[in-house]
């Protein structure tokens, strides 16, 4: 720990002052289940998952762990020859070679720009938003921001209900360097309201939502 | 710093109020686009929380509310975490100071370029003409925010910078600045601006953001954008700087659901920002890419005397700009009217209070005494606030200061004394009335609405032109409320 600066002192002997200058009014934050509502009553998380997701602009593939290859193949024969692969690199490597696509080393972060492709899978996803939850825990950074189409791989049992089983059920979520909760693909209405996708993001998240069985 | 947010003391407002209403441009852009988000922002909470939405807002408020009465702790327990993982933890009393403290990183690291997400913060320390002047070319990599610096122009909306610019400003000033071919197509000018940036997330030394929320707990920042320019800008260069204001403090993630789920659906009507990410230290031993070293710019600027006061609940925003987008005042008159970083409902309390606390006492409304009276105190910003801002008390506190002070002009007073005598007097109040109504009827504008036809009394005579200068006095054409009231009673039998 580094020693800590007279400014910062300064800071909190003022925040501190300014604390007791006024009566608390909230002693205790609120314990409620409101903020789960959306997810609250949803009979099947897959299908709630996949129905947000797609509201937001992602698409979404259902299949099995005998058709993914198949799957990954058919999205990226219509898309890049340059793809990077984060973690199961194995699975990539069989992908890209049935979609005759070229495989970028995975140790390097500045030829993310390069690359067509990212493929990643996630720590979790949201069912209640339709989100993605991407960490550096074992991928490179922005793998999933940087090339301008975004392949993910989600299996079912990775679907939580809500946001709030992330943060509030899951202590170790946001332990990575960066984590970033994903809700559809990199979009602006600056000019005029009008909506433009692939600002600096992805234009396009294909999302290949995988069955899991049940063991 | 840019005159259009930071005006010449004391500002007058009316000038660029005026304005603001003639430019029919404007008038179209501002007033449709805001109308639009706030019906999109009513019918999202609709779907989605129905008559829960109010029990989620007293939540969020309650649990920001929290956060403000118990800073303090949350304040060391941010310090102590953010600098386990590996942070360097900076306080700054003031906005020159902030910036000073990010010359000397930028220094320390040779620094000549510079990669900025979009944030509040830094417009309103200033650190973008720090930064320039200091040598240090910076690139704004928000679309709007880049639109606004190549123009020289200055944000207008808290989420929505350049709600007030139309896609011929741009593309005009994209073939200026860029050397690019002329296009009016947004989708065509995103992609001249994305191609435009991408080498330079690659290249540059240092980059720059605000943060949504600070998270006591994890010692991390929580960043929310939909264009995905904060993960570019944090991702590359070797340094990264995060500016932040103490009030976006919260315990943790354990309390962040509700604000997320709030911020995006208040400001834009979606679910959550494409991106929320949450930043916790530098690169760790084995990764590629992020920062080597991260820094947090603790920011006070007024904050803590804010928190002191009795306007601590104003620490409470969020930043969403649903006020802006539900009130009257601002579609008419427009972000740069208010002279300031914020505007709208809550850049009219937030200005002048944030003044007070950093000046004597008395800078504050004085050298914004128009902004209390920027409201029609319908109480629009107060239902659209997530996080339930009484803004329209704060307002009239501020006006009832003003007129402590005699800070009130000179035309309000002697409407509002003629207002009070004629009060006073019931058949000559009645009769006053009847010609008001006539005369607008006769001379004022009409306008049909769906709620019925109106009247508009633009030019007032006599002692009420000071009053109508600034505003119009409506009438519903029909019969007045005291002829309904009358023919109502009677119907009913009543009496």
């Amino acid at each position: 720990m580094t020693t800590r600066s007279p400014a910062v002192d300064a800071l909190l002997a003022r925040v501190r002052a300014a604390v007791r200058a006024q009566p608390v009014t909230v002693a205790e934050v609120p314990a409620h289940t409101v903020v789960r509502r959306i997810a609250r009553d949803a009979a099947n998380l897959a299908d709630l998952f996949a129905a947000k997701a797609k509201a937001v602009g992602m698409r979404v593939t259902r299949a099995d762990d005998a058709s993914l290859d198949a799957a990954l193949a058919k999205l990226l024969e219509a898309r890049g020859k340059t793809v990077v692969a984060v973690r199961d690199a194995a699975l990539a490597a069989r992908a890209s070679a049935a979609a005759g696509a070229r495989l970028a080393p995975n140790d390097n972060a500045d030829l993310l720009f390069d690359c067509e492709v990212g493929i990643t899978d996630v720590d979790c996803a949201i069912a209640e938003s339709g989100s993605l939850v991407v960490s550096t825990n074992g991928r490179i950074r922005n793998a999933w921001v940087t090339p301008p189409i975004h392949i993910v791989i989600v299996r079912e049992h990775q679907i939580l209900p809500d946001l709030v089983d992330l943060f509030a059920e899951r202590p170790d979520a946001l332990d990575a360097a960066s984590t970033t909760i994903i809700t559809g693909p990199s979009k602006t209405a600056d000019i005029e309201g009008v909506l433009v996708t692939g600002v600096h993001g992805p234009a396009a998240v294909e999302i290949v939502l995988v069955r899991s069985v049940l063991t | 710093m840019n005159p259009l947010i930071a005006p010449q003391l004391p500002f007058d407002m009316k000038p660029r109020a005026r304005e603001a209403v003639r430019d029919l441009k404007l008038q179209q852009f501002v007033g449709n686009a805001t109308h639009l988000k706030d019906t999109q922002r009513g019918g999202i909470f609709d779907r989605d929380f129905g008559a829960e939405y109010d029990e989620l807002r007293t939540v969020a408020r309650d649990t920001k509310q929290y956060a403000l009465d118990h800073l303090d702790e949350l304040l060391e327990r941010f310090i102590a975490n953010a600098e386990a993982s590996g942070a360097h933890i900076h306080a700054a009393a003031t906005g020159r100071e902030a910036c000073a403290i990010a010359l000397d990183i930028a220094r320390a690291h040779n620094a000549t370029s510079c990669v900025k997400s979009k944030s509040m913060i830094t417009e309103e320390i200033g650190l973008l003409p720090a930064f320039e002047a200091a040598g240090i070319k910076t690139l704004e990599t928000d679309l709007g925010e880049f639109i606004l610096q190549i123009d020289g122009d200055a944000p207008s909306h808290i989420v929505t910078p350049m709600i007030h610019k139309d896609r011929v400003a741009t593309a005009k000033s994209f073939v200026r600045e860029l050397g690019a071919r002329y296009t009016e197509d947004p989708e065509e000018l995103t992609k001249i601006a994305r191609e435009h940036m991408r080498g330079l997330y690659r290249s540059a030394d240092i980059g720059v953001s605000g943060a949504n929320f600070l998270l006591a707990d994890e010692g991390s920042a929580v960043i929310c954008t939909n264009e995905g320019n904060f993960d570019l800008s944090v991702g590359g260069p070797p340094v990264h700087i995060v500016f932040v204001g103490i009030e976006k403090l919260i315990r943790g993630a354990r309390d962040l659901a509700p604000f997320l789920k709030l911020l995006a659906r208040s400001g834009t009507a979606q679910p959550l920002t494409i991106y929320t990410s949450v930043v916790r230290g530098p690169r760790r031993a084995g990764e590629h890419g992020g920062p080597k070293e991260l820094h947090f710019v603790l920011v006070d600027a007024g904050r803590s005397g804010v928190l002191a006061s009795e306007k601590r609940d104003l620490l409470r925003c969020i930043r969403c700009g649903a006020c802006l987008n539900a009130c009257p005042v601002y579609r008419k008159v427009g972000g740069h009217s208010y002279g300031s970083v914020y505007a709208g409902p809550i850049g009219a309390v937030l200005t002048p209070e944030l003044e007070r606390a950093q000046g004597n006492a008395d800078a504050g409304l004085s050298n914004y005494p128009d902004l209390p009276r920027a409201s029609s105190l319908c109480g629009a910003c107060y239902e659209a606030c997530p996080v339930k801002i009484d803004i329209p008390k704060f307002l009239l506190h501020d006006r009832a200061r003003l007129r402590e002070r005699g800070l009130s002009p000179a035309s309000e007073e002697s409407v509002l004394r003629i207002w009070r005598w004629l009060a006073e007097r019931p058949a000559l109040f009645r009769l006053a009335i009847g010609a008001a109504r006539l005369h607008a009827r006769m001379l004022g504008q009409r306008e049909v609405t769906q709620d019925g036809d109106r009247a508009w009394l633009t030019r007032a005579p006599g002692p009420g032109a000071g009053w109508t200068a600034t505003r119009d006095l409506g009438f519903a054409t029909g019969e007045s409320f005291r002829e309904w009231f009358a023919t109502r009673d009677n119907a009913r039998g009543v009496r």
